[in-house]
């Protein structure tokens, strides 16, 4: 049996801010997703001779607002740079008490672990390895002092956090909610990914008939909600709906039939008050692994019915690598830039098209159309699944 | 409106809040930690598990005997999981860094998504699915957020569960600063969230730790997100009509207030 939520009222989302590896702020970010920049490169950070793949979305430089020191921790430099990236868009104007900070991720402050553990580690390492560090760092960065929460649904995290930040709106926990997601590039991460054999020697090409993989990316990204009767001036659109859910099937693969992923989908359209026939876009999860993108289609088949052929669906993973905490933010995001200025990015890497993934996955280059409501789909470890539906602004 | 029917709770002190001794720090003497053994759990399934994955099993186990209720009961999309942990993960998390080879098989053991999952495919639980990092203040927002599943009616029931292990990272808790007391104790609890008369209100305190928070603490040690769990236990366990919580985590303090919960519904262990 399907379970369909009860329709709950939509939140504002006023503004957003990002860092990734195909731009260090939301405007470059966006531009590279339309003109399809391509973020991937060789890690230098750290040493991957020992590893099958040594390329991802790396992030080569990160800038603060002036006059700030960069935090040790780089999953806080990179949260710290998409919060002033957000706050130049919008200011944070609100109680401190009444403004919640909600940041979901895959790793949290695992790099610190291996610092903690390495015999010139410092005390402030150990504490810094806990998951919660760097959005505890990020509310004390924002001056914020009300709810703070750190959710880890795997790579679903990043559409968890804005789920859980609208509802303390709707409980009136917060007149403010800052949410979104982040993860690092680290050698924790890419030592498990090469391990699991997830991580392609190719490009990465979602949905496409020789897609071979996954490459990884680093990322933050925020945005800033409020509930619709407080939110003035412009704002970016509005979340309708939300739903995480379980497979309860595997510890790391998704369920051969996608079985979660659909509750979440219904979940959600059922949260915003919608059907399938009134979504416009999709922004899939689309890793580019076997696996992922022929359960996604079917999937989204399923959900979608009979108009699943119409309906733009697009990956941004071939550019930026799988930020996982914050890919599902990043999407997001780019789905209310998308209504915003009518054009939809392309799936980078999208070439050659498989008869398991028969949908149409925006290849070539970025297409003219202003989608009014977006579905946003997300997968993780732990039979993790989550879906997001959007509305952008009006034009 | 929302009842909570039972908590099954485990703790290095044994099963139960019977368990629980009067003073745990008297009771510990010397010991800093209070461990619980790997539970021995059926299955060829369980044979990769991390320890902290079966004790999330087990807790659900203690709290389905409790309360008379079957796996079936509470397993399909009707039931949602939302896991807490502080540092549940910190096993997994060393053991793969300090391996000279990464594990195929024990990287996805490193996520903290990896204690609800095997609890959710053990339960065949595929409802409503949130994992919340973070101590005592983190469990009282899941409790909040099992609440709104439920009055919401995206769930008939929720299960709010937390896994605290200590013992592979003990040198690490000994070294940070947040850390509430002691002695370590590691716990696996699991409270049932369902429908009902009962009032959760949930908000920012300055006041000082409830008496039921300052008891679970006196009694059972420093147990990080367990601690509301076995306040919870504790209160339904001695019958009151208002359960009044605190959580407290990194200098932030959060109160639950529970009014009738309905306790007197609750069939308790023997």
């Amino acid at each position: 049996m399907t379970r369909e939520a009860l329709r709950v009222d939509p939140v504002a989302i006023v503004a957003a801010g990002a860092v990734t590896p195909i731009g260090a702020h939301l405007d470059a970010f966006w531009s590279g997703l339309v003109e399809g920049r391509d973020g991937i490169s060789t890690i230098e950070r750290f040493r991957v001779d020992d590893l099958r793949v040594g390329r991802a979305g790396e992030i080569k430089r990160v800038t603060l607002a002036s006059g700030d020191s960069a935090p040790e921790c780089r999953a806080t430099l990179l949260l710290r740079a998409a919060a002033d990236d957000l706050l130049r868009r919008s200011p944070l104007a609100a109680d401190p008490a009444r403004i919640a900070v909600v940041v979901g991720t895959a790793l949290g402050g695992v790099e610190q672990l291996e610092r903690a553990l390495d015999k010139a580690g410092r005390p402030s390492h150990a504490a810094a390895a806990l998951y919660d560090s760097p959005g505890r760092a990020l509310a004390r960065h924002l001056g914020s002092r009300g709810p703070e929460l750190t959710v880890s649904t795997a790579c679903a995290s990043g559409a968890t956090a804005l789920g859980v930040g609208a509802d303390l709106l709707r409980d009136d926990r917060a007149d403010l909610v800052v949410a979104g997601g982040y993860d690092v590039l680290c050698r924790f991460v890419m030592r498990g990914f090469d391990a699991l054999r997830s991580l392609t020697r190719e490009r990465v090409r979602p949905f496409d008939r020789r897609r071979s993989g996954l490459l990884l990316g680093e990322g933050a990204a925020l945005v800033l909600m409020a509930r619709e009767a407080d939110a003035r001036g412009p704002r970016l659109g509005r979340l309708l709906g939300h739903a995480s859910t379980s497979d309860g099937a595997h510890i790391a693969a998704p369920h051969p039939e996608g079985r979660g992923l659909l509750a979440a989908v219904r979940g959600a359209l059922g949260q915003a008050g919608l059907e399938a026939r009134d979504v416009d876009f999709v922004s899939a999860h689309g890793t580019g692994t076997a696996l992922n993108d022929r359960i996604e289609t079917t999937v989204l088949k399923a959900a979608l019915g009979p108009r699943a052929g119409q309906i733009p669906v697009n990956s941004i993973k071939g550019g930026l690598g799988h930020t996982m905490g914050a890919a599902a933010t990043l999407e997001a995001i780019m789905c209310l830039l998308a209504a915003r200025d009518g054009i939809v990015p392309p799936t980078l890497g999208y070439e050659e098209a498989d008869p398991a993934c028969d949908l149409d996955y925006v290849p070539g280059s970025a297409r003219r159309l202003r989608p009014r409501v977006s579905l946003s789909t997300s997968l993780g470890f732990g039979g993790c699944n989550a879906a997001l539906v959007l509305e952008g602004a009006p034009a | 409106m929302t009842d909570l029917q039972a908590v099954g709770v485990i703790t290095g002190w044994g099963e139960g809040v019977e368990a629980l001794p009067a003073d745990a720090a008297r009771a510990a003497g010397s010991r800093s930690l209070l461990a619980i053994e790997r539970p021995r759990l059926d299955g060829e399934r369980f044979r990769r598990a991390t320890r902290e994955c079966l004790l999330g099993v087990a807790a659900v186990r203690a709290l389905l005997e409790g309360t008379g209720q079957r796996p079936a009961d509470i397993a399909g999309d009707g039931t949602g999981l939302l896991y807490v942990t502080a540092a549940g993960y910190g096993a997994s998390n060393r053991a793969f860094v300090e391996a000279s080879t990464a594990g195929t098989l024990h990287f996805p053991y490193t996520a903290p998504s990896a204690v609800p999952a095997e609890v959710a495919i053990e339960f065949g639980l595929t409802g409503a699915y949130v994992i919340f990092v973070g101590g005592a203040t983190a469990t009282i927002e899941a409790l909040a957020h099992a609440g709104r599943l439920v009055q919401r009616g995206e769930c008939e029931r929720v299960l709010v569960l937390s896994v605290e292990t200590f013992a592979e990272c003990e040198d690490l808790h000994a070294r940070g600063r947040w850390l509430l007391g002691r002695p370590l104790v590691e716990a696996a609890a699991c409270a049932l969230v369902v429908h009902g008369e009962g009032r959760l209100a949930i908000g920012d305190t300055t006041s000082e730790s409830s008496a039921l928070t300052a008891e679970a603490r006196r009694r059972a040690g420093e147990t990080l997100a367990c601690e509301p769990l076995i306040a919870l236990a504790l209160g339904l366990e001695s019958g009151d009509d208002r359960l009044h919580v605190t959580g407290d985590w990194r200098g932030r303090r959060l109160a639950a207030e529970w009014a009738s919960p309905r306790p007197a519904r609750t069939e308790r262990r023997s």
